[in-house]
């Protein structure tokens, strides 16, 4: 690899580096970005599309770029759709194109549609309906998308700051910093965010006079005089969403998403000067690499030194075109022809344009006026263009290998747009501009349509000190900055040049998602008219590309070919983010074990150091099963559960949810809010109660404890506690107006250890306060006694969730390892969830799936309850006579017909008759030791009597067993050993 | 809407409350009192201009709100307290 001779810009050092592309080897300098690194290399083809697969090259050097997108990195830590334009280049990085297969040079889907109509806009619509769309899937999706997903997202962390100030100012071009400086003068606290790595804008190219001084001088004094006002300035960091008056930017040193930080900020009031962007004008061929935007060159020759061909044809529809050609021309690069669609008349005797024509031309430019590009000619890369008058005449060629074309500015609205707001057409600018400031966003500079440098200057600063005074500064902006550079553009609407029926398929207005002037014509000959409409019909600005370089220009040719303004067409809504972004940048920290928090029992480190699995419910941790009892979940479950109907156990019960019902009215509130009442409980004594959504659906069950005349405990399910607390602090609002009764989160004040077998009641009179033998010997089944043991608050409940007998013992926290080991001593085993839910379906108690939400107490075989239930939340509503048709599920019981097949829950069940109609469902299934077979739970039409034989299919875990329905209660229906 | 002004708390973040529903436009009084809790609990009419819902400030002082916004430019027209409310 030899040394290419030295360039000199802006944005670049003297350090060389390399950098892979495709594999190959290639230099680069310190400071190149990889499109000015390959551009100087003389590679050209950067990618292919992604409809046509058709050879693409750079058309810009910034956030417009559609289409050099890269995948940076090798899997599995591989980073996809990286902008060229804005990636910075490190020692040893490694980027590969997209979209092609085998290689960019020779792609297979390429030649499957060399024809190039075969995907017109519609085409996932119209071509792949037959015989189904499966049928194409696997290729579509093969070919389909940019870039490749990382196999692994161990990227490194991405920090998220948040801000608060007064003014945030998006952009620092003259505007931004004129605003900037108004605001920070006047007192306001300002934090810019200027996407380019360094400020100025368009100060670094057109240079001019500001206040006297060169643009440059002046650059440097006012952020100096912005930092020594305390004004905060972001560099290399877009605003990339407004998330409804919080902006959220990003940061990205280096162009490489996941490296960066994310920020969310929140100011009183904003200026939006961040720019427009140069569009294109359509052509024949106009996506051939080499044709790029004028704007663009002269940014490579600027910043990297780089030049972006040897021989220049020009291709524009204002004024500016003549002064970036003599600067490109002193650059090193020849200048063959200027291609002016406008008149000869267009260019004012004496104005500074007409000058630098008549410079050009006696120095052999060849400068036509009332021309038009036709056609790029060359396959790989332009070698010549094809031109023609505009009022009639032959074509004629002109050799050149690059086409720099510019239509036109368009205001880089994006960032405070996503929200919807209006926007009105600027004539000047052939655009679109804000409709209306409002007071937290104003625009400015060539954003709100000021294209010279002076008027763009006292823009920003008029807009900088409204949006001071805005935010409540009250200090004096000062004066605005004087300044001229450019002078207008003077330029003529000019979307794309003439081209016969067929060329318009060869008219690209979308680079990125192949979208063609045909492709709008059909759009508008299947009666889609709307931009909108024909934005989705096409794709046209879709994807990453967001319409940064197409929207404006798909709007104009739209209004072209529907005869209409482009102001009465309008420009389709751009969606955030802006610029594409890592879903690792969105998440920030929230990754892992950082998700979301989870909540602990006191006995959880006891868990951990036992063997204890833990798993989660809700945000709960819980021990599934512990390891010393089983090699595998299934076996310890068995061995738990087991031990419990032989001898006894204990199981962590704390994440029960549990709230204080208290207050004169806490009776008639919990009548209200559960289908049982309360208030005839006595106390002492608990009760099993559901409570109903406000449509007549089971919500949650529980016990409820009567403690006082005022005083209840209601449990909750175990990850239901957050969200009944919530529950009944509604209708307390709602109905009791906050009065006369209170509702008290107590879940985390007692850590709750469940004793259930033969011999749990001879462990508890071994280990508790003598005090409570009496009361344990006394208790009845859903009794409870308060007391003490150890000096701490003990409460003691006998209630049972397993068939056997059974307490609920409410401790302390602080206590409630020391009851534990004291229990484990005294000859209980410690069981886990698993266990838990075999002991719940032997005696046909509900797991929890049953409880989702589509099931009412009709269902779940609580028609007694109803019966004797309250006027209570939801009650109304079960009256609805499609609660009590025939089809309604019903809580049934399952075992399998051979008596030992396996059927797990999520199984389908049918008929014999109807294979293809599932009449229900098991919800829960276990293998029972205590009656050695699969026994389940299942929600299934209520005229599916009991002795039906169903199948219960599971095609997705290939099973299908015969079952037949039983009662739900498996184990001692009579409850003789949990009220024994 | 990146913030709901609590009466209590005053302007919070979004993500300190959860959403909980959206009322219908109005309260229906015919004689039929289940058709009137029918109406409440199923029919909701998507007015453009004006959404009434509740919400709790579940992450701050924990009370429930009547919000009354616009869900076309997402301005909070009013917040007040839920409790009192009722019918
Ligand atoms: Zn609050």
């Amino acid at each position: 690899m030899s040394t290419p001779p030295l360039r000199r810009g802006t944005r670049i050092g003297t350090q060389w580096l390399s950098f892979r592309f495709d594999g190959r080897s290639y230099p680069a300098q310190a400071g190149d970005t990889a499109a000015s690194a390959l551009l100087a290399n003389g590679v050209r083809l950067m990618g292919r599309s992604v409809k046509y697969r058709r050879r693409r090259g750079l058309l810009g050097a910034g956030p417009e770029e559609p289409n050099a997108l890269f995948n940076v990195g090798e899997q599995p830590q591989l980073i996809p759709n990286v902008q060229a334009t804005l990636l910075l280049l490190r020692e040893g990085m490694s980027l590969a194109s997209q979209n092609r297969w085998p290689s960019l040079r020779v792609d297979l889907a390429s030649l499957l549609q060399a024809g190039g109509g075969l995907f017109s806009a519609g085409f996932y619509y119209k071509t792949f309906i037959w015989p189904s769309w499966r049928t194409y899937e696997s290729l579509i999706r093969r070919l389909a998308g940019l870039g490749a997903a990382p196999l692994d997202c161990a990227l490194p962390h991405v920090a998220i700051e948040h801000l608060a100030c007064d003014v945030l100012v998006t952009g620092a071009g003259p505007a931004g910093l004129a605003a900037a400086r108004a605001a920070a003068r006047a007192g306001a606290r300002v934090v810019i965010c200027e996407s380019e790595p360094v400020c100025g804008g368009e100060l670094e190219f057109e240079g001019g006079h500001i206040d006297g001084q060169t643009a440059a001088a002046w650059l440097v004094r006012t952020l100096a005089e912005l930092e020594s006002l305390g004004a905060r300035i972001l560099t290399s960091t877009t605003v990339i969403t407004d998330n409804g008056g919080e902006f959220i930017a990003h940061a990205e040193p280096g162009g490489l998403p996941g490296h960066n930080t994310m920020y969310r900020i929140r100011p009183r009031a904003m200026v939006l000067a961040a720019g427009a962007l140069e569009r294109p004008i359509v052509f024949c061929n106009n996506d051939r690499p080499g044709v790029m935007l004028l704007g663009a060159a002269e940014r490579y020759l600027t910043r990297y030194g780089t030049q972006v061909g040897r021989e220049l044809v020009l291709f524009a529809n204002h004024d500016r075109v003549y002064a970036s050609a003599q600067r490109l021309a002193a650059g090193g690069m020849a200048v063959r022809a200027i291609v002016d669609t406008r008149g000869a008349d267009a260019l004012m005797t004496g104005s500074a344009a007409h000058v630098l024509r008549d410079s050009l031309v006696a120095a052999g430019v060849e400068c036509l006026a009332a021309h038009a590009v036709i056609s790029a000619n060359g396959g790989s890369g332009v070698r010549a263009v094809r031109v023609a008058p505009l009022h009639g005449g032959p074509p004629r060629k002109i050799r050149c290998d690059t086409i720099l074309v510019s239509g036109g500015w368009s205001p880089a609205l994006h960032g405070g747009f996503h929200g919807g707001a209006a926007r009105a057409y600027a004539p000047p600018l052939d655009s679109f501009v804000a409709a209306t400031s409002t007071e937290t966003r104003r625009h400015a500079g060539s954003a709100n349509g000021c294209l010279e440098l002076g008027a763009a200057l006292a823009d920003g600063h008029a807009a900088g000190a409204r949006a001071a005074a805005d935010a409540k500064a009250t200090g004096h902006a000062g004066v605005a900055p004087q300044g001229n550079g450019d002078p207008s553009p003077r330029l003529q609407a000019f979307a794309r040049s003439p081209a016969a029926p067929a060329a318009e398929r060869r008219q690209f207005i979308d680079l990125q998602n192949d979208v063609t002037v045909a492709d709008l014509r059909v759009a508008l000959a299947e009666g889609f008219s709307d931009i909108e409409h024909v934005k989705r019909y096409t794709t046209l600005g879709i994807g990453t590309e967001q319409g940064r370089s197409s929207a404006v220009l798909g709007a104009a040719v739209l209004a072209e070919l529907k005869g209409e303004s482009l102001a009465a067409v309008g420009v389709s809504r751009s969606r955030p983010p802006y610029q594409p972004v890592t879903l690792r940048s969105i998440a920030g920290f929230h990754v892992g074990d950082a998700v979301m928090v989870s909540r602990r029992t006191p006995l959880n480190d006891w868990h951990v150091a036992h063997g204890g699995m833990l798993e989660p419910m809700g945000l709960w941790m819980r021990p599934r099963y512990y390891s010393a009892n089983g090699a595998n979940p299934f076996d310890a479950a068995i061995a738990e559960a087991r031990q419990v109907r032989t001898a006894g156990g204990i199981v962590d019960g704390s994440t029960l949810g549990k709230l204080e019902v208290a207050g004169p009215d806490a009776a008639a509130f919990l009548d209200f809010i559960y289908l049982s009442k309360a208030s005839t409980m006595r106390v002492g004594r608990s009760k099993y109660m559901v409570n109903l959504r406000e449509d007549g659906m089971v919500l949650d069950d529980g016990l409820v404890l009567r403690l006082a005349d005022d005083r209840f405990l209601a449990t909750t399910g175990s990850g239901h506690g957050t969200h009944m607390l919530s529950h009944f602090e509604h209708y307390r609002a709602l109905h009791w107006s906050g009065r006369g009764v209170t509702v008290t989160d107590v879940t985390e004040a007692w850590a709750v250890i469940v004793a259930a077998g033969p011999r749990c009641r001879d462990a508890l009179l071994q280990v508790l306060d003598t005090a409570w033998q009496a009361p344990i010997g006394r208790l009845g089944h859903m009794d409870f006694a308060d007391g003490s043991h150890a000096g701490q608050a003990l409460r003691v409940l006998r209630a049972s969730f397993s068939g056997e007998l059974a307490f609920e013992l409410h401790c302390r926290p602080a206590g409630a390892v020391a009851l534990w080991e004291a229990l484990l001593a005294a000859g209980l085993a410690a069981y886990g969830l698993e266990a838990v839910d075999i002991l719940r379906v032997e005696k046909g108690y509900l797991t929890g799936s049953e409880l989702n939400g589509q099931t009412t107490p009709f269902d779940l075989g609580m028609a007694a309850l109803v019966k004797q239930g309250n006027d209570c939340l939801g009650r109304a509503l079960l009256d609805r006579p499609a609660f009590h048709e025939a089809t309604r599920p019903r809580l049934v019981g399952l075992r399998a017909c051979d008596g030992r097949s396996r059927f797990l829950a999520g199984a389908q069940l049918t008929t014999a008759a109807a294979p293809d109609r599932p009449q229900g469902f098991v919800t829960s299934s276990v293998y029972s030791p205590t009656l050695d077979q699969w026994l389940g739970l299942a929600l299934l039409a209520r005229n599916q009597a009991e002795g039906t034989q169903l199948m219960a299919r599971d095609p997705l875990r290939g099973s299908d067993v015969a079952v037949h329905v039983v009662a739900p209660v498996h184990f001692d229906p009579a409850s003789e050993r949990m009220k024994g | 809407m990146r913030q709901l002004p609590c009466p209590f708390c005053g302007a919070r973040e979004l993500r300190e409350f959860v959403f909980h529903k959206t009322l219908p436009a109005a309260a229906s009084a015919t004689a039929d009192a289940s058709a009137d809790e029918f109406a409440r609990t199923y029919l909701r009419v998507a007015d453009p201009q004006l959404s009434v819902e509740h919400w709790q400030h579940v992450h701050g002082c924990r009370a429930w709100l009547l919000v009354r916004r616009n869900p076309s430019t997402g301005a909070v027209l009013a917040v007040q307290m839920l409790s009192g409310t009722a019918p």
